[in-house]
């Protein structure tokens, strides 16, 4: 570690991997539900399982995404942190914040939540992945103001690298476009027309920012290659992203009620979408290929290497699936829709940001690497994690084509719980796979326990 | 005429991340291209009707001033590698100053379509009609601010036969800028 | 790759093209706000509308069902249920019937809870439902049963 204030990303990395459990716990609970009608009911409906899970999904990638800007900038700047207090101060915010959410949901019924926390006052709770209270949402966006200002002004006192100002450029994005959440008109389509600006330009924007940023840095690191190279292809990277990714947001705007001509614009540019994944795997390869050193954190490489190929299958390939307006017509609110949801988010944002622990935990506790066996185990986890989220995908993707063969495109449509019986076969598929994603995650965490060999910190 | 060295070994001039630039612009023009023959193959009658209306006259004459820019661009490059700055920096001024004139009557056009009430929702015709031709509108504002920029630093004498890749490169953005205009004119206004 | 192709001239492609697009973005949103009153049925939002809507987020049911495609995948599609269910003609009566009959006795199957709905929040859904199955949706979903 070059820089002591680094160390503030410790407890943010290890909230975000026992946030991580939690978010299998309840995705497990959920793809149970799916066959099962009767398992926890009523003491978690489905509705409130899947809230923490795609919830818990969010915040631990912010908690990893934190983390690794407190790491990676001091060291991008070449000094201090301006205030590891504040970070660590707004580490238990952020964190308390968010357990009393999930308490919350857990156990307080939904409409009496809101009634609680000032839902009449600001209606925006109960809209897919914004359902935080009023409270917890300006609580994020002070954690989100406290952490930029801490970040900027190391940033404004230090050397000012292109990786850095991606991140920052990414972040402030993330923060900008969040505050559309508390927007929520009467008018469904305006709602959903802006809903999409958060979501859609978090993920396939801004966040893709901070994903291309946090694997530059991690590349630049282990394969020892020039940084002038690896920024330039940065920039190329980013800059693919947002001029397909922007206009691609018209990809969500078929059928909501918006005009038809999305229909073309959507098609055309994410269409062109997968571009920017693909060259990042292209980049990932090309770096470790032109590698100037053998780092000793080969997990680390593995991981970022899988970032590449999964974030290219799952938010290219399986992006592109169903994105024409003309396949979309069918495949609108399927599980084709989540087969891609689950193998997009794994590939770039899970990968990144364990890719990121993975380098920078073991020199957070003293060492350039893990011993052997620790990483042995730590790949198996990746392997096991890796092949059954692609199974995963695989077996929604098959449920999808039984919902849009049996209940869209059929002369004699059929109704959708008739349809949903009919696919269980997969969404058994899918459990057992989930399963074993979660033997990977054990896996995971139990790499940290293995001592061993270790080599002296770099 | 002396060439840079340099490039004699690229092949490519100007700077080579306008070029890949260019290649993905071409895509996404491309793309839409393709994207608007599909649409007219639906409805070839109400692509025609709609085309009638359009004021080829217009898009005629802002082909020629395209075409003429272009051209002023290339004498622009031809005087730097002379060591010419001031030429240089007027050729490139005459050539902005067609593009203003492009832009000038594009506006004129825009103005009588929406005065006419027709928006990208009216048909289909119209939603490629106005968002190809709005879409190639920014580039070429895009273009005159590249321009300008070179224009600036010529004046100042900032470029010489040596190092030039300034001039090459805004002069590669407003080739490509011209050809997308190039098949744009004939397959909106002109191809039935 | 040429050596002409410098670390600054990518920063200012992603600069340049990333406003660029931006603007063209915000261009396309003026317009469908434009375009919009037309479409989106919202000459039909009445207070009971959005007293509805309301009922409709405070008790998550986006998190089992989808509203025009988005949401989760667990339960049927909404969007158009009030045509589904009958439209003018029992619609409105089938779907608080529905609801109020939650959870259903079938052992095994998906279970919806019971949320204790008033009489007047029962109509205000109705109301939020009718008015988005009448919003333009350019034909989706392909069939009734969403």
């Amino acid at each position: 570690m070059q820089y002591k204030s680094q160390a503030v990303a410790k407890p943010y990395f290890i909230a975000a991997i026992g946030l991580f459990v939690g978010q299998i716990l309840f995705g497990l609970i959920m793809g149970l539900q799916y066959v099962m009608g009767d398992f926890l009911f009523p003491a978690i409906p489905f509705n409130i399982a899947r809230m923490v899970h795609t919830n818990l999904l969010i915040v631990w990638l912010l908690f990893g995404f934190m983390g690794a800007a407190y790491y990676l900038i001091p060291e991008e700047t070449e000094n201090e942190l301006y205030s590891p207090k504040l970070a660590i101060i707004t580490f238990w915010i952020f964190l308390i914040a968010g357990a009393l959410t999930i308490v919350g949901y857990l156990l307080v019924p939904y409409a009496r939540l809101a009634e609680f926390t000032g839902n009449n006052i600001l209606a925006t709770m109960g809209r897919e992945f914004l359902e935080q209270p009023l409270v917890t949402k300006i609580g994020i966006v002070i954690v989100a103001l406290s952490f930029l200002f801490n970040i900027c002004m190391t940033l404004l006192k230090g050397r000012k690298t292109s990786i850095s100002l991606v991140l920052v450029l990414g972040l402030l994005g993330l923060a900008v476009f969040f505050l559309f959440s508390f927007y929520n008109p009467s008018n469904l389509v305006l709602d959903k027309y802006y809903w999409w600006w958060v979501v859609h330009l978090w993920v396939e924007g801004v966040w893709e920012l901070i994903l291309g940023a946090i694997l530059a840095f991690v590349l630049i690191k282990v394969t020892g290659v020039d940084r002038e190279v690896i920024e330039k292809w940065l920039y190329v990277i980013v800059t693919m992203t947002l001029i397909t990714g922007i206009i691609g947001t018209g990809h969500h705007y078929y059928w909501i009620g918006t005009p038809e001509y999305w229909q073309w614009w959507g098609s055309v540019f994410s269409a062109l979408e997968p571009i920017p994944f693909f060259m990042m795997t292209i980049f990932a390869f090309n770096m470790v290929n032109r590698r100037r050193r053998e780092h000793p954190n080969k997990a680390a490489v593995l991981w970022a290497l899988g970032t590449g190929v999964l974030a290219f299958l799952g938010a290219g390939v399986w992006g592109f699936l169903h994105t024409l307006a003309p396949v979309n017509y069918y495949t609108h609110g399927t599980q084709m829709t989540a087969s891609h949801g689950h193998l997009a988010f794994y590939g770039a944002y899970v990968c990144v940001v364990i890719t990121m622990i993975s380098y920078a935990m073991p020199i957070l506790r003293g060492r350039a690497a893990n011993s052997n066996t620790a990483q042995v185990v730590e790949m198996w986890s990746f392997w096991l994690m890796s092949v059954s989220i692609v199974f995963i995908t695989l077996f929604l993707t098959a449920a999808g084509i039984v919902q849009v063969w049996l209940q869209r495109y059929s002369d004699t449509p059929m109704a959708f719980m008739a349809v949903q019986d009919k696919a269980a076969i997969f969404y058994w598929m899918r459990e057992g796979a989930g399963v074993i994603f979660l033997i990977g995650l054990v896996t995971y965490i139990a790499s940290f326990f293995i001592k061993g060999e270790t080599k002296a910190a770099a | 005429m002396t060439t840079d060295a340099r490039n004699q070994y690229e092949g490519l001039p100007g700077d080579f991340a306008i070029w890949i630039f260019i290649l993905a612009e071409m895509l996404a023009f491309g793309v839409l291209f393709v994207a608007y023959a599909f649409a007219r193959a639906h409805d070839v009658a109400l692509f025609n009707a709609s085309q009638e209306t359009l004021n080829r006259t217009f898009g005629a004459i802002n082909t020629m001033v395209l075409i003429t820019s272009s051209y002023f661009v290339v004498r622009a490059v031809n005087a730097i590698k002379c060591d010419l700055s001031r030429d240089c920096a007027w050729w490139l001024g005459m050539a902005w100053l067609l593009g203003a004139v492009f832009i000038s009557i594009k506006c004129v056009e825009f103005y009588d379509k929406f005065s006419a009430g027709i928006t990208l929702s009216t048909n289909s015709f119209y939603m490629f009609y106005l968002a190809l031709t709005f879409f190639h509108f920014m580039h070429v504002l895009m273009g005159m601010i590249i321009l300008a920029v070179v224009i600036v630093k010529a004046r100042r004498g900032g470029y010489s036969s040596r190092d030039h890749t300034g001039v090459e490169t805004a002069a590669s953005f407003w080739h490509m800028v011209d050809l997308l205009w190039i098949i744009l004119f004939p397959l909106i206004y002109v191809i039935r | 790759m040429g050596t002409t192709f410098t670390k600054s001239m990518a920063r200012n492609i992603f600069y340049g093209g990333s406003v660029f697009f931006f603007l063209l973005f915000i261009a396309l949103t003026v317009d469908t706000t434009k375009a919009l009153p037309k479409r989106d049925n919202s000459q039909n939002i009445t207070a009971e509308v959005e007293r509805g809507k309301k009922v409709w987020e405070t008790n998550n049911c986006i998190g089992c069902h989808t509203l025009l495609g988005e949401g989760a995948y667990f339960a049927p599609e909404l969007g158009n249920v009030y045509k589904r269910r009958g439209g003018d003609e029992g619609g409105a009566e089938f779907i608080k019937e529905w609801i109020k009959m939650q959870p259903l006795n079938i052992p095994g199957r998906r279970k919806m809870p019971q949320f204790h709905l008033t009489d007047q929040e029962l109509d205000d859904l109705v109301a939020f439902l009718k008015y988005a199955s009448e919003i333009n949706t350019e034909k989706w979903p392909p069939n009734i049963e969403g």
